[in-house]
């Protein structure tokens, strides 16, 4: 195996050098990778790619959504080989690019960014290890999740029922997932389920054993940075979610094609175990997104604030807090499947609990601001944006807490309002901090700093306008996953489809922003954000060397968790 | 650290990773089993008991001390919409005294032009009345087989729990409704 | 694809072959209906033979016209404020629930979130790089740390009092006497079915765009056979799913109930105003899932009634117990019945279960 007691200098033996920069050939570097950083920038680039294509998905569903009628589904069916010009056809079409808009980023965008990119790269940086505990195991888990992405694109070019694809919403609820859909579409997409979740409980796996046993000496667990304390928790939540998941999607593939009735009442089973068992995973799977946001968050404004961050281990056993009761809300989900009081009542109150750490956090990000002396450099501005953004979020998920009120928001746009701030304009902003706030870290070049506030302005006002709106459709009583709706819906509407054009251009920003690192980018020192950066990346070459740490650092008692490479004060 | 590897300690940490995730795994399937004792045994869900005689005829003498309570009984009958059968209760209510047995009578037709079997699903709502409310006799515990054109009455005898009178959740419940689903047992995905 | 969808219908159809004659007879004695009669299947008690004469009978029936829709959506043309805000509410629970919204929820949401704000743009100004040279390194604080989990916690109890009460009003136990409407959700429309009234089913599908429009009602939500139920009374619904999930949505009575395959839920509902109430489905069930709308119409008592006495097979309730009083039907009367129709494996549970109780 790669890494040994005596040293974690393997790849020297390995590959019989000495030279910490040596690097295999490119197939050998890109394709059969084992060091984490690389395997971190293929995951970048991999959820980049898989953005585009979840992304250009919702372009999709907002052009034909921006006006009442149908009008460029039949199109889409064209181009897949399908009868535009079938009304079954159509809406089948729109199932499915829901479905694959759903699935392609949660589980393809970001979580390979959050925890496959930014983890892989700057967990064993953090931590002062030279690698990950497992790095072979590290590169299966890349390639099962690019090998799940494949199968889930194969599953929109199959046949699913009324046409081609799996149209049966991330949730894959049976029976519309079972005897509801035939043909070869939905097994694809629950393979490409099973690959991706393979893929992140290794993953998760080889973070906990990095985390636990490759800490440099003297990194105790509350002197590791709170963005490892993030992807720890992570880990956690997937080992013991994912499997349930595995679990539920499988009984699924054998009541399809095996004649096992799990969810079939027909035989025996019941349709709601399955979304009992789905949102066990599935709660939890939304704090997966967005706790290594969190982290990322807590790096960056206590950089720019040049400050510690406030109250560490409240930040750290807040994690852990919302990582654990994430485990006994599932039912939220479920409101109007037919509960009875006492568990309704149990789930609304359990479910309103999750707002105390998470306030929790907020309050501790403006504290650590407070008393500072801020840069407003853009990672700090995408920060701060996140923390807003994540504040209406989180408070419209105070409304939809209670079972009584969600009898009336429960599948409406409110829902989608909700889940799209805390995670298209939570997760995915916290993701752009952490971009830019290590891009000239990981690639060595600068990026324009002009550029990339404004791509947070443009970004901040599209995604403002394409989803606050939808709160009004949803109290309105818009539902979900519709094609058409009634004339009254047509104004935020349309209003939500221009605000998506404006986030577009956010994106070309960014892409604009990337070609200039490559052609115009000034190479960055080791510590390029200064005083305030004091976790152990900032100690080595901005990019880091291909083999770093070769000796270990040392984290000393005078060390505490926001300062890990500051030079002994002289009287101690 | 001084005596094992950190490659072995790396190794358990892994088998300790997978075996939480293989755990997790198996309670994912376990899950089939539980929730379906747990519904059984709490009635979550508006599952409903099965009782045996003697628990019927101590039921009935608790209920001579409860004082002529009585709930009033809907009875529910669907067909899945693969299922060519005609499935109604006799009776669409009846009342009965908190413990007493009662029975209660359903037909189903088959109007297809082939033999079929069926099997019934049930629940009762409200839910919180499905832990009281017991079958001592049911057609559902069994599958159906109807000829083309033949039409059979299926009897459930049943009472309601007198312990349901000692449960604040069942206060204010004054009907019961007791609904089956009947659907082919011979499942053919065509 | 398409041949499953039309299997599922043939079958459906073939399931009420059998009534075909009683339809016939009804749609026939019905044809003066405005609309929509046709489209409607009767799946009557095949032994009451007095409710085709009183179907016969039955006047034509008139349906509200859209000067009386109350609940449905508001363009923001028409109505800015309106259209950013629920819908207005016709159920008691729905006002509550309203205000539970209105009146609790969004202030303190709105508080939050400008609070939050505020305090950003606080820091924005008062401790940037020129304002704020040195930073401090102040990283805790008991007292505040103490404050702000104590007082999420409050103003979480302060929304838990309001919200476990509408829960326990929502779960209200109906009456017994509460009118039970089923509400049967296929692929993909709607199908009512009044089981205290005798049984008939309304099938209810979306109106087309053109329809729609001739009818003067919002297309997307306007059906052909609307929900006709009595307002001011409890209505128990009952939901069932006969092929997939669908979930039952009126906004506008803040009413929301799942129809699943193999059980059924139910809840009840009281409408407070006469008039139309849209809803759709509201849970994923395939193609056409945004295309099974659902329409209440919500009458006084007495034009309930006269509605379904217009209906195939419809009896009010007091016809119901009229004819029943006559010939009661005992059980061990129907053992015997079954025991003429030949049916031995009926009859010997019949038959022991008449040994068991009286042995017992």
């Amino acid at each position: 195996m790669a890494t040994t007691a005596e040293g974690f200098d393997a790849h020297h033996e390995d590959h019989a050098h000495d030279h910490a920069d040596h690097k295999p050939g490119f197939f050998a570097r890109w394709f059969m990778s084992t060091n984490h950083k690389d395997i971190g920038t293929l995951y970048l680039i991999f959820a980049i790619i898989a953005g585009i294509v979840g992304g250009a998905i919702s372009g999709a569903m907002r052009v034909e959504l921006a006006q009442p009628g149908l009008q460029y589904l039949g199109t889409f069916v064209d181009m897949l080989g399908g009868d535009g010009t079938s009304f079954d056809q159509q809406g089948h079409m729109w199932n499915v690019l829901i479905t694959a808009h759903g699935l392609i980023m949660v589980f393809f965008m970001v979580m390979p960014a959050m925890i496959g990119g930014f983890g892989n790269w700057f967990v064993p940086l953090m931590i002062g290890a030279p690698d990950m505990a497992f790095p072979r195991m590290n590169n299966i888990s890349f390639w099962l999740t690019v090998a799940g992405f494949c199968s889930l694109l194969f599953s929109m070019f199959v046949p699913g029922g009324t046409g081609m694809g799996a149209g049966v919403g991330w949730t894959v609820y049976a029976p519309l997932s079972t005897s509801g859909s035939v043909g070869p579409a939905v097994d694809f997409a629950i393979f490409a389920l099973h690959l991706a979740g393979a893929g992140s409980i290794l993953g998760a796996t080889n973070f906990i054993t990095t985390i636990f046993n490759m800490r440099a000496p003297g990194m105790t667990l509350h002197k590791m940075p709170l963005f490892v304390w993030s992807v720890l928790v992570t880990a956690f939540l997937l080992l013991l979610a994912l499997p349930v998941l595995a679990a539920a999607i499988t009984m699924l593939l054998t009541d399809r094609n095996f004649g096992t009735t799990f969810f079939d009442p027909a035989g025996g089973g019941d349709p709601v175990l399955y979304q009992h068992l789905f949102w066990f995973f599935g709660h939890p799977e939304v704090y997966i997104m967005i706790l290594p946001g969190f982290g990322m968050i807590s790096q960056i404004v206590a950089t720019f604030s040049k400050k510690p961050v406030f109250g560490y281990l409240g930040m750290a056993y807040a994690m852990v807090a919302i990582g654990v009761v994430g485990f006994i809300v599932w039912a939220h989900h479920m409101y109007t499947v037919g509960l009875d009081v006492n568990t309704k009542m149990y789930f609304t109150a359990a479910t309103m609990v999750i707002a105390v750490p998470t306030g929790i956090k907020i309050f501790s990000w403006i504290a650590t601001m407070w008393g500072g002396s801020i840069e407003f450099k853009s990672p700090m501005v995408w920060a701060m944006g996140f923390i807003f953004l994540f504040t209406v979020g989180g408070v419209t998920g105070v409304v939809l807490a209670n079972g009584g009120i969600d009898d009336n928001l429960h599948d409406t746009y409110y829902v989608v309002a909700h889940f799209h701030y805390v995670l298209s304009l939570g997760a995915v902003t916290s993701m752009f901090a952490g971009w830019y706030y290590w891009f000239p870290k990981m690639f060595g070049r600068w990026h324009s700093e002009f550029l990339a506030h404004l791509h947070f302005w443009v970004f901040f006002v599209g995604v403002n306008v394409i989803f606050f709106p939808m709160h009004f459709l949803g109290l309105q009583g818009m539902a979900r996953r519709y094609p058409d709706y009634t004339p009254a819906f047509a104004y935020w509407n349309e209003i939500a489809t221009i605000g998506y054009m404006i986030m577009a251009v956010s994106i070309v920003i960014f892409f604009v922003n990337i070609l200039y690192a490559i052609f115009f980018g000034k190479k960055p020192e080791a510590n390029y954000w200064g005083e305030g950066a004091t976790t152990l990346e900032w100690s080595l070459s901005s990019p880091p060397p291909f083999h770093q740490f070769e000796t270990l650092p040392v984290i000393e008692e005078h060390h505490s968790a926001d300062d890990h490479i500051s030079p002994k004060p002289a009287n101690a | 650290m001084a005596t094992i590897t950190l490659e072995d300690r790396n190794k358990r940490t892994m088998l300790f990773g997978f075996g939480m995730a293989l755990a997790m795994l198996g309670m994912g399937y376990a899950a089939v089993p539980l929730y379906n004792l747990f519904c059984r045994v709490t009635g979550f869900g508006g599952t409903t008991q099965v009782a045996s005689e003697s628990d019927a005829a101590l039921a009935e003498q608790f209920a001579a001390s409860a004082g002529g309570v009585s709930y009033s009984i809907r009875f529910d009958a669907n067909t899945a919409r693969n299922m060519p059968w005609e499935f109604k209760p006799v009776q669409v209510t009846d009342t009965v005294a908190i413990g007493q047995r009662d029975m209660a009578f359903y037909t189903a037709r088959n109007n297809s032009d082939a033999p079929i079997t069926g099997t019934a699903t049930f629940n009762v709502e409200p839910e919180q009345a499905g832990r009281y409310f017991n079958k001592i006799q049911c057609f559902c515990f069994t599958e159906q087989t109807l000829q083309p054109g033949e039409e059979i009455r299926m009897p459930v005898l049943y009472y309601v729990d007198p312990a349901a009178l000692d449960d604040p959740n069942m206060k204010g419940v004054e009907q019961i409704t007791l609904s089956y689903t009947f659907h082919r047992a011979d499942q053919d995905p065509s | 694809m398409e041949s499953i969808e039309t299997m599922n219908f043939g079958a459906f159809a073939r399931k009420k072959l059998n009534f075909l004659a009683l339809f016939v007879l009804a749609a026939l004695s019905l044809g003066a209906l405005p609309y929509g009669a046709m489209a409607q299947e009767g799946a009557a008690d095949p032994d009451a033979v007095a409710v085709e004469e009183s179907a016969a009978e039955a006047p034509a029936f008139d349906y509200y016209g859209p000067e009386m829709i109350k609940g449905q959506p508001v363009g923001a043309e028409e109505d800015f404020v309106e259209s950013m805000t629920f819908q207005p509410q016709f159920t008691d629970n729905g006002d509550y629930a309203l205000w539970m919204h209105d009146a609790i929820l969004m202030p303190i949401i709105t508080v939050i979130s400008l609070f939050v704000l505020g305090l950003l743009l606080w820091v924005v100004v008062r401790y940037n790089k020129r304002s704020n040279k040195v930073a401090s390194r102040t990283s805790h604080n008991t007292l505040i740390e103490v404050i702000w989990t104590v007082i999420p916690v409050l103003i979480l109890v302060v929304i838990a009092v309001p919200s476990i009460t509408l829960l326990a009003r929502q779960y209200q136990s109906p009456p017994e006497d509460a009118l039970t409407i089923k509400a049967n959700g296929y692929q993909w429309y709607w199908g009512y079915e009044y089981v205290d009234n005798g049984g008939f089913e309304v099938v209810s599908n979306m109106l087309s765009e053109e329809a729609a429009l001739d009818a003067g009602e919002p297309h997307q939500l306007a059906v052909d056979n609307r929900m006709v139920v009595p307002v001011g009374v409890p209505i128990r619904i009952q939901t069932f799913g006969a092929d997939v999930i669908h979930s039952f949505g009126i906004p506008s009575l803040w009413f929301k109930l799942d129809a699943v395959p193999g059980r059924i839920n139910e809840k009840m509902l009281t409408i407070t105003e006469p008039g139309i109430y849209y809803g759709q489905c509201m849970e994923l069930c395939g193609a056409r899932h945004g295309y099974m709308p659902i329409a209440i119409e919500a009458r006084p008592l007495d034009e309930f009634n006269a509605w379904v006495q217009s209906q195939p097979g419809g009896m009010t309730r007091a016809q119901i117990e009229a004819q029943n009083a006559a010939p009661a039907v005992q059980d061990a009367e129907s053992a015997e019945d079954a025991a003429e129709a030949g049916d031995t494996e009926a009859v010997e549970e019949a038959e022991a279960a008449e040994a068991a109780a009286e042995a017992a």
